[in-house]
């Protein structure tokens, strides 16, 4: 072949591997780079509907409103009303730190935008929409506020709610931040050790201590077989591991009830034994440990491995609520109201309605059974127990004059060698009207001096407020 | 007559029916701001292109394809630009008017009109006064001084320059031979490349080094005789290169913002990080015409209307315009390599590296995958100096394809 010729073909075949890299660098761009490309803060497309439409209000069950936005120079701001009281659950949303909480989760319907399909799109052009809608929660303002204010000088979490309806009426966890500072307090938010960011309600993971017994307690009942008599020495031999009592004291003779009346460590954790781990974990599991739960909010799973190989002293720790046990302040306060509601445990709701910018209700989030746990006569003869818990045990500190109440108490041990402070109950006993769980976290004093009395004013509050 | 029409068999009535799809969906984006013009323009514009497709298989016996070639790429960047700017795209579509009519013209004049080799001094002092009127009168347009206005019209010369280059290069080789006999002959086209990149440098115009360089050295390649003049040249390259990194505060900033853009994302990173975001929610399919923001990108419609094509029409169809790019191109090189006559076989292959030089400088740019350097893609961008130099160049090409019947002129 010509020498010329040869050259040229040459040239050419340098251009077209230029060509060709162009397309292999353009689809490896594609295949490997875009997704994070494309959630760089500085993407305006991210935020383009931001831009555009006003984001929903957030209001209270009561109408009054929590979060709004409002047009300031040119631009959407969003304002939080009450700073720190609803940074878990209604979050934040800003450029530079993304979203979390409800801003997060219900973003596409705080502004108001569908599935990005092409018809949407189109119907966008058309009819383009300016105003997001507005989520009213099942949160009780004034009782979240108080709530928060017993909380206050803790660390750890509280959760009240309806045991027949699942309506959230405060959810707390402590401590936490104010969304409406967050560009100035950024850097000590993400650096603080005792994590504000992180909403304890439903993802922060306890040893629930004595707490737990009330799950041992339904195992217990439903083995009929079980001889629920039984003489408390004030500690037992298990498997060569000595299972005390609280200060060593002896309960002497004990059924199942006065057993859970005064929190016997030795007793449950002989009897858990006899039930067996897999008894004990099928009970847990219908109270929805290990289980996803369908909640508004990102829920971590509580847990108990009891299909791992377990010896007698784990099985009998974790009838007592010690050991590989752990549990988020959501899932207790939803065994509380399943005893409550004759066994059966209704899916937790924190949004109640979702309203139109023209006032129209969207959406109406109704009570729905989650899980049927136990039967009725189970439930109901737990209940008793914890009335009389709170009646003349380690609940006492709960009780109310002319109602009544029933708890369950619980002192955790935990590795940072301060106990965490336990309290889930309900009231009235007879016709339930709230359920909940506090926990005070590495709070180094029982559940009975510490929680209990929280729970107690908090239950005072909303029998008297909420209608 | 009929049948013929609706024929897939022909790749016009393809090409009609791609712009019938695309020219229906523009008007209901656009519905709100529809008029009857728009419609005239548009329809007007599909005729123009299948009538002139038409027209040249009558009048012309070489390559039919190019054509065909480039009127898809210019209906896919109209498409783009209209739907960015309706105003820009009734503009454009007066230029692609323009546009073949001046190809047509092109054709004409060079079909007809023989011994453009023996003009070798006249490109060279050409290019070299339009060199120094732009440095005089031009204005400085996003850093670089290669605009100067005429009565209101802006030209960019350098669009010019470059066709003059070609033909410096292609009629200097062509009579290489005569300037071997003289002293220092063999030096002067090296000379005269350097200054001009001295000029381009000198109006920063960075992207228009790049092209001329690389055309300068393909060439070279294929038709020096003295081997060891090409290694100094890509020496000598690699060298001013780096001095001019160290020298040019300007080149420095590419390079920067090229390693590493997202530390400059809201200054000197700012239009390539806006380009990628573009193609990266683009996927493979795109947004859909209408549905994306390629209006976030700064320059969208001319240096950047890759990444807009690639957001809205997806990576598919960004991938269809590189493979069409690569088509013209090869065909470019069969016509060169099929073209008896010397002058014209290096024109032909100069034109081909231009086009593909050009168009590959500009998609590594905003793609990121080379520095990048403002510059059109020929034929897709807006743009009327591009537009209109890059069809005389097609009608050049067109010429090229055919078996030409004039002698060629004896070497010396």
């Amino acid at each position: 072949m010509d020498k010329e010729i040869k050259r040229i073909i040459t040239v050419l075949t340098a251009i077209c591997i230029l060509f060709v890299s162009l397309m292999a660098y353009l689809t490896y761009f594609q295949i490997f780079k875009a997704e994070s490309v494309k959630m760089n803060s500085y993407n305006k497309r991210l935020w383009i509907n931001e831009e555009k439409i006003l984001r929903g209000s957030i209001i209270d069950r009561n109408g009054k409103i929590l979060a709004y936005s409002e047009k300031v120079d040119d631009t959407y701001k969003r304002f939080y009303n009450y700073g720190n009281l609803y940074s878990h659950i209604i979050g934040y949303s800003y450029r530079e730190y993304g979203k979390a909480g409800l801003e997060l989760e219900y973003n596409n319907t705080l502004l108001n935008i569908s599935e990005s399909t092409a018809l949407n799109e189109l119907k966008n052009i058309v009819l383009p929409n300016t105003e997001g809608n507005t989520l009213k929660l099942t949160i009780d303002h004034h009782l979240q506020e108080y709530s928060r204010n017993l909380l206050k000088g803790h660390k750890g979490s509280i959760v009240a709610m309806n045991p027949t309806t699942g309506e959230i009426y405060a959810m707390v966890s402590l401590p936490d931040f104010n969304p409406t500072n967050l560009k100035e307090d950024w850097k000590n938010i993400v650096e603080d050790e005792n994590s504000p960011l992180l909403n304890r309600a439903t993802s922060g993971l306890y040893t629930p201590g004595s707490t737990f017994k009330v799950l041992t307690a339904i195992a217990a009942i439903e083995k009929k077989d079980l001889d629920r008599e039984y003489e408390c020495t004030g500690s037992a031999n298990i498997d060569g591991y000595i299972l005390k009592d609280y200060d060593g004291k002896p309960h002497g003779k004990l059924n199942l009830e006065e057993a859970l009346v005064k929190s016997c460590n030795t007793y449950f954790g002989e009897k858990g034994v006899i039930i067996g781990k897999d008894a004990l974990g099928e009970v847990a599991e219908r109270f929805l440990v290990n289980k996803k739960i369908d909640f508004d909010l990102p829920v971590s799973k509580s847990s108990f491995p009891y299909k791992d190989n377990l010896g007698e002293t784990d099985i009998a720790a974790a009838s007592i609520g010690q050991g590989k046990l752990l549990m988020t302040p959501l899932n207790m306060a939803l065994i509380a109201s399943g005893i409550a509601n004759k066994g059966d445990i209704v899916k937790p709701i924190l949004v109640k309605e979702v309203i139109s910018p023209e006032g129209k209700v969207l959406r109406n989030n109704q009570p729905q059974i989650l899980t049927k746990a136990v039967d009725i006569f189970t439930a109901n003869e737990v209940k008793n127990m914890m009335v009389e818990s709170v009646k003349r045990g380690t609940s006492r500190n709960a009780s109310i004059k002319n109602v009544r109440v029933a708890g369950k108490t619980g002192t955790a041990e935990n590795p940072s060698g301060k106990s965490h402070a336990w309290f889930i109950g309900f009231a009235p006993a007879e016709e339930p009207k709230i359920a909940l769980a506090v926990v005070l976290e590495e709070e180094g004093s029982t559940g009975g001096k510490a929680a209990a009395p929280i729970a107690r004013n908090i239950i005072i509050e909303a029998l008297n407020t909420i209608k | 007559m009929f049948n013929k029409m609706v024929s897939y068999k022909y790749p016009r009535n393809l090409l009609m029916l791609f712009e019938l799809l695309a020219l229906f969906l523009l008007f209901i984006y656009s519905k709100d701001n529809l008029n009857k013009f728009t419609f005239i323009y548009g329809i007007g514009l599909i005729l123009i292109v299948y009538v002139s497709n038409f027209l040249l298989l009558r009048i012309s016996t070489g390559d039919t394809y190019i054509f065909l070639i480039v009127t898809m790429l210019i209906s896919i960047g109209l498409i783009m630009i209209y739907r960015i700017d309706p105003l820009l795209g009734i503009k454009q579509i007066l230029w692609i008017g323009m546009g073949i009519f001046i190809f047509f013209l092109t054709y004409l004049v060079f079909k007809n009109i023989k011994g453009w080799e023996e003009w070798t001094y006249f490109y060279g002092i050409g290019s070299i006064i339009l060199f120094i009127i732009t440095l005089l009168f031009g204005s400085r347009i996003r850093g670089a001084i290669n605009w100067i206005s005429i009565g209101g019209l802006s030209i960019q010369p350098s669009e010019i320059i470059k066709l003059l280059t070609i033909f410096l290069i292609a009629s200097y080789y062509t009579r290489y031979e005569h300037f071997k006999k003289q002293k220092y002959g063999s030096y002067y086209l090296i000379a005269t490349t350097y200054l001009f990149i001295l000029f381009l440098f000198l109006q920063r115009d960075l992207g228009t080094v790049l092209i001329l360089y690389t055309l300068f050295i393909a060439l070279q390649f294929i038709y020096e005789e003295n081997r060891r003049l090409i290694l100094y040249n890509l020496l000598f390259s690699i060298v001013s290169g780096f001095l001019g990194y160290l020298l040019f505060p300007h080149v420095r900033i590419r390079f920067e913002t090229w390693l590493n853009p997202w530390k400059y994302i809201d200054n000197k990173g700012y239009q390539i990080t806006q380009s990628l975001f573009a193609i990266a929610e683009g996927g493979f399919f795109g947004t859909g015409l209408g549905l994306g923001h390629p209006d976030f990108i700064p320059e969208v419609h001319t240096d950047f209307i890759f990444s807009a094509i690639c957001e809205e029409m997806g990576i598919f169809t960004g991938m269809g315009i590189i493979m069409l790019f690569l088509i013209l191109v090869y065909r470019g090189f069969k016509i060169g390599i099929n073209q008896k006559i010397k002058f014209y076989r290096i024109v032909a292959i100069g034109i081909s590296i231009l086009f593909g030089i050009q168009s590959f400088i500009i998609f590594g740019g905003v793609l990121k995958m080379i520095p990048l350097t403002g510059i059109t893609i020929p034929f897709v961008s807006y743009g009327g100096s591009s537009m209109l130099s890059s069809f005389i160049a097609l009608g050049i090409l067109q010429v090229a394809s055919e078996e030409l019947d004039f002698e060629e002129a004896k070497d010396g």
